[in-house]
């Protein structure tokens, strides 16, 4: 569990430092995912530990959402004036984003492989 | 006995002054929030109105109403829990590695649903807030919200509009997609377990993961795929997009 962390911290560590200094554009948990990502291909294998950290962080995803989207306290007035807008545009869109996807990979593997 | 302990022992109001001043506040009120949340997800036999990320948001930012507490103050003590989001979003490497193998042979459709999906959610979702006039900033908030949270603040920061709103963006699209995606995709007659799975992770990210998991594994993993491609690509081109299209 503990060498797991240590090596995901280090891999985020290195992307916050080249986020920093060479490529602003792109996010450092994301530059730290492409490197230990690029460790793993070399490696050809995923130690225990490290799986064992990833999968318990993919169980609870969703907790460590919370406090950022608690901030929705503070644009409650905001978001309640539009919230027309806002629930429309919300719920409309991730159900044309699932059908859009699915129906790509439906027709485009149909198409290539069965 | 008695008599030597009631004047030295603090009153409520010290110790609630002395707890509210460390981060252990905020962060009893976040993890048993989400507990409640776990616990009642389980009892409603993993229903997906019964989210247990909407509930733990629904009685933190009750709570902290109630009591008075200000977001900021609240957050300088949770986020040592969205720190985290950081570190989780590093450990997405493992999924996407383990399903890099499987993914052989389906790169042209992954990556063209990929796209198609992304570029769905940000016209759909900026259009049509446009359309039904919500201003500027709300409309900005939109731009990322089918990147998972951690990548898609980044990026709000990067093309300027505010993380915190996007913030609830992206999680309100995912509890939406982990509610909705059933009914989305066997309306679609989607039937394949990887396809089912890809396409909420591209719609939904971590939340539609999470989902995908407790529905099923192939499901899960394609889903996580999804979410690290989406956030991946996201996080190059829409800043990008944003800059060639001046938002």
């Amino acid at each position: 569990m503990i060498s797991g962390l240590v090596q995901i911290l280090v891999f985020q560590g290195l992307g916050e430092l080249i986020t920093h200094f060479l490529l602003p554009l792109i996010p450092g948990p994301v530059v730290g995912l492409i490197l230990l990502l690029a460790f793993l291909a070399l490696r050809t294998s995923v130690n225990a530990s490290l799986d064992e950290v990833a999968s318990t962080f993919s169980q609870h995803f969703g907790l460590l959402f919370v406090p950022a989207a608690v901030g929705v306290v503070m644009f409650w007035p905001h978001l309640k004036a539009h919230a027309v807008a806002v629930v429309v545009a919300l719920v409309v869109s991730v159900v044309l984003t699932i059908a859009v996807t699915a129906l790509v990979l439906k027709a485009l593997s149909r198409g290539s492989r069965k | 006995m008695t008599a030597q302990l009631t004047p030295g022992f603090p009153n409520i109001y010290e110790i609630w002054v002395y707890l509210s001043g460390s981060p252990l506040l905020a962060l009893i009120l976040t993890l048993g929030a989400y507990q409640i949340g776990v616990i009642a997800y389980e009892r409603a036999n993993r229903h997906p109105l019964a989210n247990p990320v909407l509930i733990a948001i629904v009685l933190v930012a009750t709570t902290i109403t109630l009591i008075d507490m200000p977001y900021p103050k609240y957050f300088e003590g949770a986020q040592f829990v969205h720190f985290l989001l950081g570190t989780a979003t590093v450990s997405l490497a493992v999924p996407i590695y383990k399903g890099l193998s499987a993914m052989r042979g389906r790169i042209v459709p992954l990556l063209a649903a990929l796209i198609a999906g992304g570029l769905t959610s940000i016209a759909s979702a900026v259009g049509l807030a446009r359309l039904l006039g919500a201003d500027s900033a709300i409309v900005g908030g939109f731009v990322a919200k089918s990147v998972t949270a951690p990548i898609a603040m980044g990026i709000a920061e990067r093309i300027g509009v505010s993380p915190t709103l996007t913030a609830v963006f992206a999680v309100s699209t995912g509890i939406l997609g982990a509610v909705l995606a059933r009914f989305v995709l066997d309306a679609v007659r989607s039937r394949e377990w990887w396809q089912r799975g890809f396409a909420i992770g591209v719609a939904a990210h971590g939340l539609g993961t999470s989902r995908a998991f407790s529905v099923n594994a192939e499901a899960g993993a394609y889903s996580s795929l999804a979410m690290g491609l989406h956030g991946v690509l996201g996080a190059v081109l829409i800043p990008l997009g944003a800059r060639i299209l001046g938002f």
